[in-house]
């Protein structure tokens, strides 16, 4: 990294956490700590949910799977749309009325203690284990590539986030999240551009387009139905919205984003803001992935794109092997750029033999690469058994590493960094709100005065942090980064919504039988994630699903006990 | 008279530019119609 970037980087990170800190000192009392005082504005929510859902993970992962897979992953926001609208109508006011915390005070009031506290924990161990992802997925990958120290590079992130959560609370979250948002969107924008600016002068935006299309990664939408397939328009929707009802409607660090709201009015615009960008927010960051795809037909990119990891091979006995593997790649991306170049022109002449002439000879070359690809990750697999084989995450990182200039390799770092400190911020938040509110007033210490649970927001929010940290330093590589996140979402998800939806929607149903109903259902979406083969967006549907079911079984006979016990 | 204090008077909460909240879901569901309308017609195009 050069002066310069240091100089932006720290620049825009210490700027955010100076005006974090400056902006919501003096917190005095728990309301406004975990609320925000009831101020905020519609633009500050909206941009808040944004940057909490918007993890470094989505700017490190997103255009890697847009680079492997095409843009197809857009889909799974399909159903986030309609979920803002159910939770506007039904959810908002019903937390407004009853002057909530945190969602699950709700669950006491419709059913009783244990469900509220069931509900809680399920939260806090979901969100805890994500804290800690959400610092490690680009510590880990930040520190490969740039060769800095994961320790400290946990460390830096985590305490960055700490020193103003702590201090500010909700507000200094929300306050943050603007800037970071504006530097994220505005970093990616500019990535954006540049990376088309690089293609060669004879390939127009048009071109880029068609040759990215032609190459099978502008399938946006693929209205066929497999329930093995993770996205689709139907698992997008029915999967998408379940998952976006869950986090929306009650995850901690989404709903404490809009019950920081002056009003009904305000929390629900900000959540329908979310609803109408956020689709289009997706594809920007599919589509500059799938751009940086296209860079790479006229540029030779890396044999595999986490060098570090290569690297390493070479230190072994099986560098002749890599050697002969690079030479092949180097050999095919010859022709390979030949071979672009003739589809290039055959696009522009609209003779439709022609194009699929190059386009068969595109395919055929691109096949090869993928075989000698697969040849590399199973020599790194074997020369380095520890070393993780899917390089994806490292696909955008890599191209602003080595393609951009000075200043902005530290603008798109300070991207990745405000990222992962905008959904770290709020998940401390949440967690400590949760544990304060559900637990530690509730059941542990009732009678204190607001300055003892005011202090103890605070500390449980250093502790959580604490605790993230740790996590993160000692998590191991998942497969894929945003991938994990999700599932670990997807697995705990759905038996809270299923709670949620009897509360919201199912009257009949009492404490007793949607406790034991949560149980059994968790229990069924644990079966599903080890031992079947079902996508994990559709754990969304079967947790929740499955709670109402045996909710609605279990009360039917526990009803037909008491109606004879009180006979 | 408590509950009548506790609930927030949401007629005094009308969405910017809309008449009715109503309005402003259907345009949050006609946004993702037109969205996916359109990335239909990209896959289509660029198959």
């Amino acid at each position: 990294m050069r002066l310069l970037d240091w100089i932006v980087l720290l620049g825009t990170l210490g700027f955010i956490v100076s005006y974090g800190v400056w902006k919501t000192r003096g917190s005095k009392d728990i309301e406004g700590y975990l609320k925000g005082d009831n101020s905020m504005k519609w633009w500050t929510i909206g941009l808040s949910i944004m940057a909490t859902q918007a993890s470094a993970i989505t700017f490190l992962s997103t255009p890697g799977q847009a680079y492997e897979d095409g843009m197809r992953f857009v889909q799974f926001y399909f159903g986030l749309p309609i979920a803002m609208v159910i939770i506007s109508i039904t959810v908002i006011p019903i937390f407004y009325r009853l002057k909530v915390y945190t969602a699950y005070e709700y669950l006491e009031s419709r059913f009783d203690l244990k469900t509220r506290s069931l509900a809680a924990l399920l939260f806090l161990v979901q969100r805890g284990l994500a804290a800690g992802i959400t610092i490690y997925a680009p510590a880990i990958i930040l520190s490969t590539i740039l060769g800095w120290n994961l320790t400290v590079t946990n460390l830096l992130i985590g305490i960055l986030v700490i020193i103003y959560t702590v201090s500010g609370g909700t507000k200094a979250v929300s306050v943050t999240q603007k800037q970071q948002m504006a530097v994220m969107m505005g970093g990616m924008l500019v990535a954006g551009f540049m990376v088309v600016r690089y293609l060669p002068e004879s390939v127009s935006f048009g071109d880029a387009v068609a040759v990215a299309g032609k190459m099978g990664k502008m399938n946006v939408v693929d209205f066929s139905f497999d329930w093995n397939d993770r996205y689709n328009f139907w698992s997008g929707l029915t999967g998408g919205l379940f998952l976006s009802l869950s986090y929306f409607g009650t995850d901690q660090s989404q709903v404490a984003r809009y019950l920081g709201g002056k009003s009904v009015g305000e929390s629900r615009l900000g959540l329908l803001f979310n609803g109408l960008l956020k689709i289009p927010m997706q594809f920007i960051i599919l589509f500059i992935g799938v751009m940086v795809f296209v860079f790479y037909q006229f540029n030779q990119p890396p044999l595999f794109f986490n060098e570090a990891a290569k690297d390493k091979v070479y230190a072994t006995e099986f560098a002749p092997e890599m050697e002969a593997l690079e030479a092949q790649h180097t050999t095919l991306f010859n022709q390979k750029q030949e071979a672009v170049h003739g589809l290039v022109a055959a696009l522009r002449t609209d003779d439709e033999s022609a194009i699929a002439a190059a386009q068969a000879e595109v395919q055929g070359i691109t096949d090869a690469s993928k075989a000698v690809r697969t040849e590399v990750k199973s020599l790194i697999a074997k020369a380095t058994p520890d070393a993780e084989t899917k390089d994806t995450d490292y696909v955008f990182i890599s191209f602003v590493m080595k393609y951009l200039p000075a200043g902005l390799v530290g603008l798109l770092l300070a991207v990745i960094f405000s990222a992962a400190m905008s959904s770290t911020a709020s998940e401390l938040n949440a967690l400590a709100s949760t544990t304060v509110v559900d637990i530690y007033k509730r059941s542990v210490k009732k009678d204190k005065d607001n300055f003892h649970y005011l202090r103890a927001s605070r500390l449980f929010t250093a502790a959580w942090g604490t605790l993230a940290i740790i996590f993160a330093t000692y998590a191991s590589l998942l497969d894929n980064l945003i991938q994990a996140v999700n599932i670990i979402g997807s697995i705990f998800y759905g038996t809270i919504l299923g709670i949620f939806l009897v509360a919201f929607y199912v009257k009949f149903i009492k404490g007793h039988a949607v406790f034991i109903a949560a149980l059994l259902a968790e229990a069924v979406v644990l079966y599903c994630h080890f031992y079947t083969d079902i996508a994990f967006l559709w754990f969304n549907v079967i947790g929740c699903v499955a709670v109402v079911v045996f909710g609605a079984i279990l009360q039917f006979f526990i009803g037909q006990k008491d109606d004879r016990l009180y006979a | 008279m408590k509950e009548i204090d506790s609930k927030p008077n949401e007629e005094l909460d009308k969405p910017p530019f809309f008449e009715s909240w109503k309005s402003m879901y259907w345009l949050v569901l006609g946004n993702l119609a037109f969205l996916i309308t359109l990335f239909y017609i990209i896959t289509r195009i660029y198959s």
